[in-house]
């Protein structure tokens, strides 16, 4: 691993926000925040995880770091380089920094390419090699995925979930990126095969040097892989910490409620606390603090102010009134 | 919700009965058959019939229950009668056998090959296994509701309460589905019906297995929906689909299912589509409301987490057949069979240091094509211990129990002892 404190992504105060329109002609009213005011870094070498439930906005906030999505405001940075304010052309080729990996191994493919012509086609719009020297590069990355060079000839509904996924990957990694957002990369597979994908990513990014934003809502595959972890709630971080820390001394109660609701392998280590709530609308956030009306230790401060992020210990913030108390310094994570 | 649906079927001259639901291709395995398909009754959405396969016998002497014992029989004789040993009173639910095939270019697939188990009242069995391995054909054989064509079952013995349901006409399987065998689906999202609100779907369950006035459905569908926890019961059954979250589209289908009081629930990974928090709300609900009506659960999942949190006993599927069949704790604590050893593995764990490695021990390779199986058994490709007589001989499910576990769990590995 590289120097750990060297900066290659610095987000600061992201934001994105979808207009809810009424009707076709009038003019929006709300809006949708999906990402709302995040900051967060990521260094070189490092697998940041992201995770929450579903609709928290983790799928918009990586698509929007790579400018997949235009954001609302704030500012991305890569390698010191704005991205948000990037004219299109050089926006390109910046592209061939980072990559993103697609949950979906069933839809990210083209049906009616071959798995050979996706990976190259990378290749192709940046301009690199000649046709001879495409095929090899292609043949090279299939090996380096775990497929036959002999693969690249066959069609998405030719392979299996987990090879799909394989093909995803080498076409991720055609242009030799510095930075990848796998977006629910294993989701869609099965235990065993979830664990063949996420040692080739591990294995990836020892060979490599690949830093990962590992965007997913289950809480076990994050540990493993993540060096740190940011959960996010209803388009706000609020706790990002050393994955250690955070699983074993979680101090958001959102956290807590998460780590709470998983089932444990273990048949003699039954029952759960109660969970309460349904994730609220994000078109009609609760004011202050997002999390007050399903969390159990919420007090008046949490219903009106929104709570900020306070570094509780080295590493380890957290965005919530209960620790706001103990230290007043606001950092940036 | 029309897609795949064989449009030309009111035009054309060759139709036939069972054909207007839309029919998987046999490589289309990643579909489930629409809770329309499931529930096979509604008028409202058109009536289809299950043909009755030729190996089938039809027995005019249906020895379930009628309409009028329905409800409240299933509570009463919860508790008592499950008694560790095996006692001469045959269980619950009894499928022995049992074989389903699809029809595919290549030849028959057996999706489900000679699996045998039981459940008893009160009891939950987690079947589970990778995608593919025929865990869901098997929920919907005991239904009878493999789509056919292609799929057919070609035998075996599926008994409920002693009643042959592989002999009943299609007449009386219908009064069974839904009443006493309930099915809840992965997909709460597409196993509702859009166009109506999710009360009237409810209601309709109810209705046409009990012979109640649609005032009396109403009610019962409302007290069904506070028992599963959703907000404001009079509210919500006024409500659409689209305007309920998935955990509480998901609770609708439990009320559903569990509307009429069935003796058996299979619930086909209910939670998969949620997230971990909803999920852990869905699970205690369910495991809540089987202490209640005492109802047998067979759970289709692939995640050992939930497994060792509600199961009893635990039947391990692989290539279609029953690999390994223990109660929980003892699969947990010692699995006899390789491909559970894999299972266990590939789950990530709590990392303990910070330097630590992060390799998972996964099952190399990929399950086998049903239609292509090898000789012997059907995983030695990725088995570490295979050896010679595993690609010769498939093991059979045999008593794999030492000590105080004898007789309780059966694997189907020549080498068990070795694990």
């Amino acid at each position: 691993m590289s120097d750990p404190t060297e900066v290659l992504v610095e987000v600061r105060d992201l934001k994105k926000h979808f207009p809810a329109r009424a009707g076709l002609f009038r003019k929006p009213r709300r809006y949708l925040k999906a990402v709302d005011g995040v900051s967060f870094v990521i260094r070189k070498g490092e697998t940041l995880g992201l995770v929450g439930e579903s609709g928290c906005g983790k799928t918009t906030l990586g698509r929007t770091l790579l400018r997949l999505v235009e954001p609302t405001s704030g500012s991305v940075r890569f390698e010191g380089v704005e991205i948000t304010s990037l004219p299109r052309a050089e926006l390109r080729k910046m592209r061939r920094q980072m990559q993103m990996i697609f949950q979906d191994p069933y839809s990210s493919l083209n049906p009616r390419m071959t798995a050979g012509a996706m990976i190259e086609e990378g290749l192709i719009v940046h301009g690199q090699g000649n046709k001879r020297e495409r095929k090899e590069r292609v043949a090279e990355l299939l090996h380096l995925v775990g497929l036959s060079p002999r693969d690249a000839g066959k069609y998405p509904h030719e392979f299996s979930g987990g090879q799909r996924q394989r093909v995803g990957i080498a076409r991720a990694l055609a242009l030799v990126p510095k930075w990848i957002v796998a977006d629910e990369p294993v989701s869609a597979l099965d235990v065993s095969i979830q664990a063949q994908i996420l040692n080739l990513l591990v294995e990836l990014q020892e060979s490599f040097g690949l830093t990962y934003l590992f965007i997913s809502h289950d809480l076990r595959v994050v540990e493993h892989v993540s060096d740190r972890v940011a959960v996010m709630y209803l388009g706000r971080i609020v706790e990002l910490a050393r994955s250690q820390a955070l699983y074993a001394r979680p101090r958001h109660p959102y956290t807590q409620m998460l780590l709470a609701s998983l089932p444990l392998p273990d048949p003699r280590r039954r029952g759960r606390p109660a969970v309460v709530g349904d994730v609220p609308s994000a078109l009609s956030p609760p004011a202050g603090c997002p999390f007050h009306p399903r969390c159990s230790s919420s007090m008046e401060t949490c219903r009106e102010v929104s709570p900020e992020m306070v570094e509780v210990e080295p590493d380890h913030f957290v965005a919530c009134h209960l620790h706001a108390r103990e230290q007043q310094r606001p950092g940036s994570p | 919700m029309a897609a795949g649906f064989v449009h030309y079927f009111s035009r054309c001259p060759k139709k036939r009965q069972g054909r207007r639901e839309d029919v998987p291709l046999p490589h289309d395995s990643k579909r489930k058959p629409s809770v329309r398909q499931a529930e096979g009754r509604s008028v409202r959405r058109g009536i289809y019939v299950f043909p009755v396969s030729a190996t089938m016998r039809p027995i005019a002497v249906p020895t379930g229950r009628t309409e009028g014992q329905v409800s409240g029989s299933s509570e009463g004789k919860i508790e008592g009668s499950m008694t560790e040993a095996r006692s001469a009173k045959p269980a619950l639910l009894e499928v022995q056998e049992l074989k389903t095939g699809f029809q595919t270019e290549r030849g028959w697939a057996w999706a489900v090959n000679g699996v045998s188990f039981s459940i008893e009242r009160g009891k939950t069995l987690c079947l589970v296994g990778e995608s593919g391995c025929g865990k869901t054909v098997t929920g919907l054989s005991i239904l009878r509701l493999v789509p056919s064509p292609p799929g057919r079952i070609v035998s075996g013995r599926i008994r409920l309460d002693g009643t042959e349901l592989l002999d009943l006409p299609e007449k009386d399987m219908r009064r069974i589905r839904g009443n006493r065998i309930s099915m809840i689906f992965q997909e709460p999202m597409t196993s509702l019906n859009p166009v109506f609100t999710v009360g009237s779907q409810v209601e309709e369950a109810i209705r046409l297995h009990q012979k109640v006035s649609r005032g009396e459905a109403r009610k019962r569908a409302i007290e069904m929906f506070g028992r599963v926890g959703l907000p404001s019961p009079e509210q919500t059954i006024r409500d659409y689909p689209n305007q309920l979250s998935g955990g509480m589209r998901q609770r609708v289908m439990i009320a559903m299912a569990l509307s009429c009081h069935p003796d058996v629930l299979i619930a086909d990974e209910p939670t998969t589509a949620l997230d971990v928090t909803i999920q852990a709300q869905i699970l205690d609900l369910m495991s809540a409301l089987q202490k209640q009506m005492g109802m047998a659960i067979l759970f289709i999942t692939h995640d050992l987490g939930i497994v060792a949190q509600i199961a009893d006993e635990v039947a391990i599927m692989y290539a279609g057949k029953i690999v390994e069949h223990a109660p929980v704790v003892d699969l947990y604590d010692r699995p006899r069979h390789p491909y559970t050893v894999g299972l266990l593995r590939s789950v990530p764990k709590p990392r303990l240091g910070e330097g630590e490695r992060r390799r998972l021990d996964a099952i190399p390779g990929a399950v086998p094509d049903l239609a292509r199986l090898p000789a012997g058994c059907s995983y030695q490709d990725r088995c570490p211990w295979v050896f010679e007589k595993c690609r010769r001989e498939e093991p059979p499910l045999l008593a794999a129990g030492q000590g105080t576990a004898a007789g309780r769990r059966r694997s189907a590995c020549w080498r068990w002892e070795d694990l």
